[in-house]
């Protein structure tokens, strides 16, 4: 018996290492070709200007993070693969999914499988960019960047290079906000109805009276709608090395170079008091520390405040989406940070047998007004009419087959049309705005969390359990921030913060 | 899900009903039971009916006033907005039926076309196979080796194919149905077959398969529910946006709420995005349509499930 089971497991062993030789093999060819035309310079292939149109087009495969596959994808495209052939011989294939884990999980399984996708949308919260450029998934842009040079006019050294790891560019930014700042939105009807004056508040306290205004004679509405991180805290804008809920900031105006805890900063604590005093007087949901979405609760006309990240005419946009009409209050600095420059970014996966071609389309979304219109809303006369040279209406926005709101997610924001509804001096503020923005110390750096993963992991475990609760105002902030403190120190906050100071002065002196 | 539950307390009140012949419970406690299954049965049913009633609340209400089972107004608004947003439900609706009957009927030949041969004494490989099916209940080849199977060896990535073949084999079933067919099939059979002239083939198709309806029934209903369920497979290999089966649908369309809620999303847009996806009362609607058709796979599996569900546990 002994034998024969001996001859099965060595018949076992020889089909599995068969198994494996045979998936290597087939995965050879792949990643040959990947490394192969990703590692060609620019210089090699000499025939940048080739627009013969007997030559076949290449295929352009294009993925893409938003709400839905358009219904008339297909239609658009066709136009855009007209007028595709003549500019640069390429077609184009376009997919779009969803935000979170459907778009990371097709993404990184593609990458990690060397498939031939040419484009892909990454960001520091979809595909992940850091770890994926560092994984080497995605060709290396400089080359092409020297030998066309009209993208880093566009966007500018400054912003081109905070979105590089260790002086590469993995990926290129769109061209839109280069800044970011908090503030408040208040619900339009009460700021009129109470004639309240909005140009003071400067700071987080100063929007107190009108909170009292409300209280006092609007039994319907809460004051400040909270959900989840959607809450006053953001408004301190601190400058995260990592993830939302993990501990380790600097300061959001280059006063120094020392990361702390930012949780337990005494700005932090004061405003915690703030909220439990906010949430004593009733200010504050009895029940926000369980509320989920922030904008469900707008929607729902029963907030006057919600604290928000802002940028020039976010009222009108809030306004639009959510039904609601709202004034915008801007509190703090405008500030330029790692949120922005890698905010919304294309890569071009090593994978792609294109990466020439990949790079001169996406050097048309930047320069080429038509095409970039024509992605973002489709077709004239069919789903958006003009109304002036550079102002158009969409037609039936509710039902439209093209309405997928890409603007911000490729090339140059700043060629799109404006709708009819919006300021017509958008552009102009939006450059004014970024004119305005501090650039912060820490742009262009980039945590790595492989020596602290479980410390991130235990961190992140002991945040979860309390930032509600002090966001919100619904416990005593002493005792809370005690034990907050406890926990987290047994939880290696300490090494965590050692380590992201360590990285962050080698950083800087290598600069 | 619900209902499976309340298919196994019928199952266990039956039990409790034929010993109570000879030895009946004492009324208290046949009312006590009675109550806890109830109970139990009010746990499973009453999500499902709190989804149909948010599906058919007045969005403003839902937002204003929250869940309720007898929303204060009434709308269909849910419905129509599912129903005219494109003809991408009733595609993926499309898509799940044709790959949840296809893969059925598949997947059970598959699997009983395995498991016989294990459960007949005169195989002689049989410990061989049943290991090397037992084997991959252990190990696996890592998610990405698995996906290049799908893509490269056998391309049939963006293929209905896809949703069907990487669960044709499942070694657990198999192991169900092998035990089955060697209580349920006396060897006598067989051999009387055979002495009647009958071949292998004949026996499996005319003797063996008819006289395991319950067998077949329950890993049938297995395999129904994880195919109709699945979404996990569009999510790795389906681009094509008209390849989507209707759970996949509904888990992006949560899924992206669920991501932009959560705050991880930092970018200035998300607030924006977050507006105009579909609304609560939206998605509660693509749940209930979701559900639809899978409800009725049950009343036709009933018959056979109760004897089915006792096959891997009392007699294996």
């Amino acid at each position: 018996m002994s034998k024969t089971k001996r001859i099965y497991s060595m018949i076992l062993i020889t089909l599995l290492a068969l198994t494996l030789i045979l998936t290597g093999c087939a995965k050879l060819p792949a990643a040959d070709t990947g490394s192969g035309t990703g590692t060609t310079t620019p210089s090699d292939s000499g025939d940048s200007g080739k627009t013969k149109t007997d030559e076949p087009a290449v295929k352009l495969t294009w993925y893409l993070v938003g709400n839905r596959q358009e219904p008339d994808t297909p239609k658009v495209l066709e136009e855009a693969n007209k007028y595709l052939k003549d500019k640069l011989n390429v077609t184009l294939d376009l997919y779009v999914f969803g935000w979170g884990d459907e778009y990371d999980q097709k993404v990184n399984t593609a990458l990690a499988a060397g498939e031939p996708i040419d484009i892909v949308f990454t960001a520091n919260w979809a595909a992940n960019y850091n770890v994926n450029a560092a994984s080497g998934y995605f060709t290396e842009l400089n080359g092409y960047l020297a030998k066309y040079p009209k993208i880093k006019e566009i966007l500018g050294e400054d912003f081109l290079n905070g979105s590089a790891i260790n002086g590469k560019n993995y990926a290129l930014p769109t061209n839109k906000e280069k800044v970011h700042n908090w503030g408040w939105l208040l619900k339009k009807d009460l700021v009129e109805k109470y004639n309240m004056d909005v140009s003071n508040i400067k700071t987080i306290e100063a929007i107190e009276p009108l909170l009292k205004i409300i209280r006092e004679n609007e039994p319907e509405i809460t004051p400040i709608c909270i959900a989840t991180m959607d809450a006053p805290f953001q408004l301190l804008d601190w400058d995260r090395i990592s993830d939302d809920d993990v501990p380790g900031a600097l300061y959001p105006d280059n006063r120094d170079y020392k990361i702390i805890n930012h949780f337990l900063a005494p700005e932090s604590i004061e405003l915690y008091k703030l909220m439990r005093d906010w949430a004593n007087k009733g200010y504050i949901h009895p029940d926000a520390a369980t509320m989920q979405n922030q904008v469900e609760l707008m929607k729902s006309g029963k907030y006057f405040a919600a604290s928000q990240s802002l940028k020039p005419g976010k009222d009108a946009e809030m306004t639009a989406s959510t039904g609601i009409e709202w004034v915008q209050v801007d509190v703090t600095r405008p500030v330029m940070s790692n949120r922005e420059t890698t905010g919304a970014l294309l890569a071009i996966p090593a994978g792609s047998k294109n990466p020439e071609k990949a790079f001169q389309f996406i050097e048309l979304l930047y320069t080429d007004k038509y095409l970039k219109n024509l992605l973002n809303y489709g077709l004239e006369n069919v789903h958006y009419k003009k109304i002036s040279d550079n102002v158009i209406e969409l037609i039936d926005p509710a039902n439209s087959g093209y309405n997928p709101g890409h603007g911000w997610k490729f090339g140059d924001q700043f060629k799109d049309y404006l709708m009819s509804n919006e300021d017509p001096q958008k552009w102009e503020k939006f450059l004014a705005y970024n004119d305005e923005g501090l650039v912060l110390n820490s742009l262009g750096f980039v945590f790595d969390k492989t020596n602290v993963e479980t410390q991130i992991s235990s961190c992140k475990n002991v945040v979860q359990a309390y930032y509600k609760q002090l966001f919100t105002g619904a416990v005593e902030v002493e005792p809370t921030v005690e034990q907050f403190a406890k926990e987290l120190k047994e939880a290696g906050v300490d090494e965590l913060i050692a380590e992201m100071q360590r990285q962050y002065d080698e950083w800087r002196n290598s600069k | 899900m619900g209902s499976m539950v309340e298919g196994k307390k019928r199952s266990i009140l039956k039990v409790f009903k034929r010993k109570s012949i000879g030895n009946r419970i004492s009324p208290v406690n046949n009312i006590l039971i009675n109550l806890f299954f109830i109970m139990c049965s009010i746990v499973c049913i009453a999500p499902i009916l709190l989804i149909i009633a948010i599906s058919f609340t007045d969005e403003k209400v839902l937002l204003v006033k929250g869940y309720n089972f007898f929303p204060e107004k009434y709308s269909v608004k849910a419905y129509d907005y599912v129903i005219t947003a494109g003809d991408t439900i009733w595609r993926a609706y499309g898509v799940s039926i044709l790959v949840t009957l296809l893969g059925t009927v598949l997947s059970l030949m598959v699997i009983c076309l395995y498991a016989y041969p294990l459960s007949r004494q005169s195989f002689k490989y049989r410990n061989f196979f049943s290991f090397f099916a037992y084997f991959t209940m252990i190990f696996g080849g890592g998610l990405v080796p698995w996906y290049m199977v799908y893509t490269q060896l056998i391309p049939i990535k963006n293929t209905i194919w896809v949703m069907i073949v990487p669960y044709l084999m499942n070694a657990w079933y198999m192991m169900i149905m092998r035990t089955f067919f060697k209580t349920t099939i006396h060897e006598s059979i067989i051999e009387s077959a055979k002495i009647d002239g009958a071949g292998e083939f004949r026996i499996f198709f005319v003797i063996v398969l008819p006289l395991c309806r319950a067998g077949l029934a329950t890993i049938g209903l297995f395999c129904t529910l994880g195919y109709w369920n699945d979404w996990w497979l569009p999510l790795m290999f389906i681009t094509e946006h008209r390849l989507y089966n209707i759970q996949y649908l509904m888990y992006q369309t949560l899924n992206s709420i669920q991501y932009l809620v959560s705050g991880s999303a930092q970018f200035a847009e998300s607030a924006k995005i977050l507006a105009e996806l579909p609304s609560e009362s939206a998605r509660m609607a693509i749940a209930v349509l979701s559900i639809g058709p899978i409800i009725f796979a049950y009343p036709f599996f009933q018959k056979y499930f109760v004897k089915g569900l006792t096959i891997g546990a009392v007699k294996g």
